[in-house]
């Protein structure tokens, strides 16, 4: 079965996130297609390269960005959700003039339309809202 | 966009109040996508999600977007049916007639068979 997974939660300020990212290795694991995670909204923090939880927590976004890059998951961060938490990649990061850029490689930057895209092709949409 | 099987019908059930978190907003947005990219979409409100709907909500006064607007918006973009389930416009002791738009009142019943009829269901 084809799958799309919506994540709204930010890493640690609910179980959303944590929750979503141990659905997709489930599903993965029973033998299904992921057709893209979409991090929509807070969920959009997931794809900060800047995150240092302690060391004996787990570390959300990088497990996200291992479980991304082991499968070539297509990933794909909400450009405005993004955009207003300081999330960019390089190309946004010069485009607004910023000093730094900080989205993890393996996630994209896109729009609201790439979700819609995914839901049409996939069977079910499961989002993680906190 | 890639090529996807589409049409395909949305139902987005809007349950959280207008400004107390940005998930009412992001319902819309779906919506509102997903009607852009000519899918087939209904909307329904219910819990909180009915405070959406009122007239005169004055967020600029607290300096945020009127969320009604975009609410005003969803028939501009054809989304094909808005809906209002009945439970929640008794708790809220609300009526139809103060919502920004028509709606059509909806039961419990109703909104089984359209969670059951749709492609995709998005809760926010």
């Amino acid at each position: 079965m084809k799958f799309s997974i919506v994540i709204h939660g930010a890493p640690w300020s609910s179980n959303a996130s944590h929750s979503a990212l141990r659905y997709a290795e489930a599903v993965l694991e029973c033998g299904h297609e992921i057709v893209r995670l979409f991090f929509y909204q807070d969920g959009a923090s997931n794809g900060s390269s800047l995150c240092v939880p302690p060391q004996d927590e787990i570390n959300i976004p990088e497990q996200w960005q291992v479980l991304i890059n082991k499968h070539g998951i297509d990933a794909v961060v909400c450009a405005a959700s993004a955009l207003k938490r300081g999330i960019l990649d390089e190309a946004e990061a010069d485009r607004y003039e910023k000093n730094a850029h900080n989205l993890l490689p393996g996630f994209a930057v896109s729009g609201l339309g790439q979700l819609i895209d995914a839901a049409g092709q996939s069977d079910r949409v499961v989002s993680f809202v906190q | 966009m890639s090529q996807s099987k589409s049409p395909r019908s949305y139902l987005i059930i809007a349950r959280s109040s207008p400004y107390g978190s940005q998930q009412a907003r992001a319902a819309l947005d779906i919506a509102l996508a997903a009607a852009a990219f000519e899918q087939a979409v209904s909307i329904v409100f219910m819990d909180a999600g009915v405070l959406q709907l009122l007239k005169n909500q004055q967020a600029d006064a607290a300096g945020i977007k009127n969320i009604s607007k975009v609410i005003t918006a969803l028939e501009l973009y054809e989304v094909n049916s808005i809906m209002v389930h009945q439970e929640a416009v008794d708790k809220y002791d609300l009526d139809p007639s103060q919502f920004v738009l028509a709606v059509d009142v909806v039961t419990s019943e109703d909104i089984k068979t359209l969670i059951a009829g749709a492609d995709q269901v998005m809760v926010l």
